[in-house]
């Protein structure tokens, strides 16, 4: 196997699990690609994306926050208007159609803010499949109106409290039920992270993000935007708008990833700005690490950007430099959160929230008559609770 | 020829005892007495654990060691100290390290292969790396190079071309897992587990030997009848769990334990 395989980005990607699962990735990889050709698959998808999830989503244009921000326009792709509230679900019906064709009854997936576990147990019910959530114990906690979400809908939560019991130990955790019931059980990666060909699907099932916005924008304005942005955690909702853009030269690619408390190791989740190449979960990719090639945990106020690894494909891509990833600090975050609620009448995900500030940054230097679009990759209903509480923390 | 394949050729054992624990657990000189404890009470090759952060094929008794061990500070220095402490007592006794691949990448693959053979090592077992990836013909050629071996592991999943595929890039011996998921002690194991094994000895020219989920004497005698040797983990680990806080304990407690599989497969 070498580098210009399918299933590597550059250096990045690849398929580094335990043996015990690659007979089952081999059979996901060739099931896809037969399935990607198949024009009923493809009426399927589309009519589960438009009928269920409720695409395409719109494409809004932010008057208010484009006065207040006195820069270039500002677009909002709307992923936090599908049902459940997040991108995550266009991965999930996709994942669970394929699972469906291989004859799996069961599914199982790891969550960190609760909205993949959310749109996991959903198209679980949906199906009618076993699904078992694999959860951080303080994942539960933070994100418990999605775990109580999940519940209602007749998942099993499994909590998870090895580590820091949060996103990288339930992934973990997801993996080690997969390897022990692999012949019943489809495990639905929930972004574009995990051995091969994991990253290409969630990236393929999302990029019906970007290939809409850019139709819907060109519709509207009969030309592309000057710049995209969304937040990277595993990197599924930015890969996904991003991908049908690459090509696009003229068009500025950012991707805002999670600064956290500060440059220290431990307090944020910066993958592509500390990280350094190693394996981890599968794939070869940026990892942030220490000098003996130990995981360190990593921190963010979004449980969904709270990871200390990042899909292969945005390593390459910052490698290459074709997209500008930028960090955002948990303070950051949080005013970006309050802004847009108030000025826009929007509540984002905290994740989002991440993106909004990089965005802030870009349209100022972009300045009027530019164009740029956000990926609103979810709603921000599951943070509240904990938006709450960091306010009276500040308040002290 | 590797020094592991030319013991099992000699016919030195009938059924290699081969028991694995995790250094620095609870901390890297009680490793040493464990290691030589181990090795007092009839480890045929021996299987050092270097501990990583994330480990996915691991079940929960492992991953705990793994945990205990990072709370000391990790460093490659006292895993080399201590690897070579444990050959000095008795080095005509086979060691190999059980890693993840980041540790040893992030280390660099000929440094790493360097001071691990300075240390006693003859071989490496990196159930997240599979033969089939451009890391892993790169650690064979300088593996071979140094005269050591990489075990790969076969699964109750792995289909036929896979295994014939993998036999160019492994030695040493082959490490069939014997159940699906990860390590742990278990009471059955599939029913087909003999034939398995039968067939991969067909297939690859090299010792086969069974590992996760094997804890009891009983277990051991029986899989000894037809695999070339037993790998045990999680239950040496537990032993170590349990008794760790007092070395003197946990040391009679291993030897007891590692006597007894010892008698059961000879
Ligand atoms: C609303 C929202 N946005 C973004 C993310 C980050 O995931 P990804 O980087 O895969 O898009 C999550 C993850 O839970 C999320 O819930």
């Amino acid at each position: 196997m070498g580098k210009n395989l399918p299933g590597y980005f550059g250096e990045f990607g690849g398929r580094y699990s335990p043996e015990i699962l690659t007979e089952a990735l081999e059979e996901l990889e060739s099931t896809y690609q037969k399935l990607k050709k198949s024009k009923k698959f493809k009426k399927e998808l589309e009519y589960y994306l438009r009928n269920y999830v409720g695409r395409p989503s719109p494409l809004t244009y932010a008057e208010r926050l484009t006065k207040q921000w006195g820069g270039a326009r500002i677009w909002l792709k709307r992923e936090d208007l599908n049902h459940t509230g997040a991108h995550k679900i266009n991965n999930a019906i996709g994942q669970a159609l394929i699972a469906r064709f291989m004859g799996k009854k069961r599914i199982i997936a790891e969550t960190g803010a609760g909205q993949h576990g959310l749109a996991t147990a959903t198209v679980g019910a949906m199906f009618g499949m076993e699904t078992v959530v694999y959860m951080g114990a303080v994942d539960v906690q933070r994100q418990n109106l999605n775990a109580k979400k999940i519940e209602m809908l007749g998942a099993k939560i499994l909590p998870v409290t090895a580590g820091e019991a949060t996103l990288k130990e339930a992934t973990s955790e997801a993996m080690r039920d997969w390897a022990l019931n692999v012949s019943t059980t489809h495990y639905i990666v929930g972004s574009a992270i995990g051995p091969h060909p994991f990253p290409t699907i969630v990236r393929d099932f999302q990029s019906v993000i970007g290939v809409e916005a850019k139709s819907q924008f060109k519709k509207q304005n009969k030309k592309l935007p000057s710049a995209i942005v969304a937040c990277v955690g595993g990197g599924s909702n930015s890969i996904g708008m991003f991908h049908t853009f690459l090509k696009d030269k003229q068009v500025a690619i950012y991707g805002a990833e999670a600064g956290g408390l500060g440059p220290k190791p431990g307090e944020h989740s910066a993958t592509l700005t500390y990280g350094k190449t190693g394996f981890l979960h599968g794939t070869k990719t940026l990892i942030i690490q220490d000098e003996s090639g130990q995981i360190v945990p990593a921190h963010s106020v979004s449980a969904g950007l709270d990871y200390p690894g990042v899909g292969p494909e945005h390593a390459y891509l910052s490698q290459t430099g074709r997209v500008d990833y930028r960090m955002v600090t948990d303070e950051q975050a949080l005013d970006c959160f309050l802004e847009v609620t108030r000025i826009e009448g929007i509540i984002p995900a905290l994740e989002t929230a991440h993106a909004f500030h990089v965005a802030r940054d870009v349209a100022r230097d972009l300045g009027k008559k530019k164009d740029l679009i956000i990926c609103l990759s979810g709603r921000g209903d599951k943070d509240v609770t904990e938006v709450l509480r960091l306010l009276g923390e500040r308040s002290k | 020829m590797s020094k592991i394949k030319s013991l099992f050729d000699s016919g030195v054992f009938k059924s290699a005892f081969i028991p694995y624990f995790t250094l620095g657990d609870p901390n890297y000189n009680d490793s040493i007495e464990f290691g030589k404890t181990i090795l007092d009470n009839g480890a045929d090759i021996l299987e050092l654990g270097i501990p990583f952060s994330d480990p996915v094929a691991d079940g929960p008794v492992i991953q705990r060691a793994a945990a205990r061990s990072l709370k000391n500070t990790f460093s490659f220095d006292e895993i080399f100290r201590v690897t070579k402490a444990i050959h000095d007592h008795k080095p005509e006794t086979p060691l190999v390290y059980l890693t993840y691949f980041n540790p040893i990448y992030h280390c660099g693959i000929t440094k790493f292969l360097d001071r691990a053979k300075d240390s006693g090592i003859i071989g490496l077992v990196i159930p997240d790396l599979p033969f089939d990836t451009a890391e892993s013909e790169t650690l064979f050629r300088e593996l071979k190079v140094r005269d050591m071996d990489l075990i790969h592991l076969v699964t109750p999943a792995s289909e036929k071309k896979r295994i014939q595929a993998l036999t160019k890039t492994s030695s040493g011996f082959i490490y069939y897992v014997t159940s699906f998921g990860v390590t742990g002690e278990r009471r059955e194991f599939s029913v087909d587990l003999k034939e398995r094994i039968r067939f991969l000895k067909e297939t690859i020219q090299l010792p086969i030997c069974a590992g996760f989920g094997i804890s009891t004497p009983d277990q051991a005698n029986q899989i000894s009848q037809y695999a070339d040797g037993i790998i045990i983990g999680s239950a040496i680990q537990r032993i170590i769990e349990e008794n760790g806080s007092d070395r003197s304990r946990a040391i009679s407690a291993l030897a007891d334990y590692i006597s007894k599989i010892r008698t059961s497969i000879s």
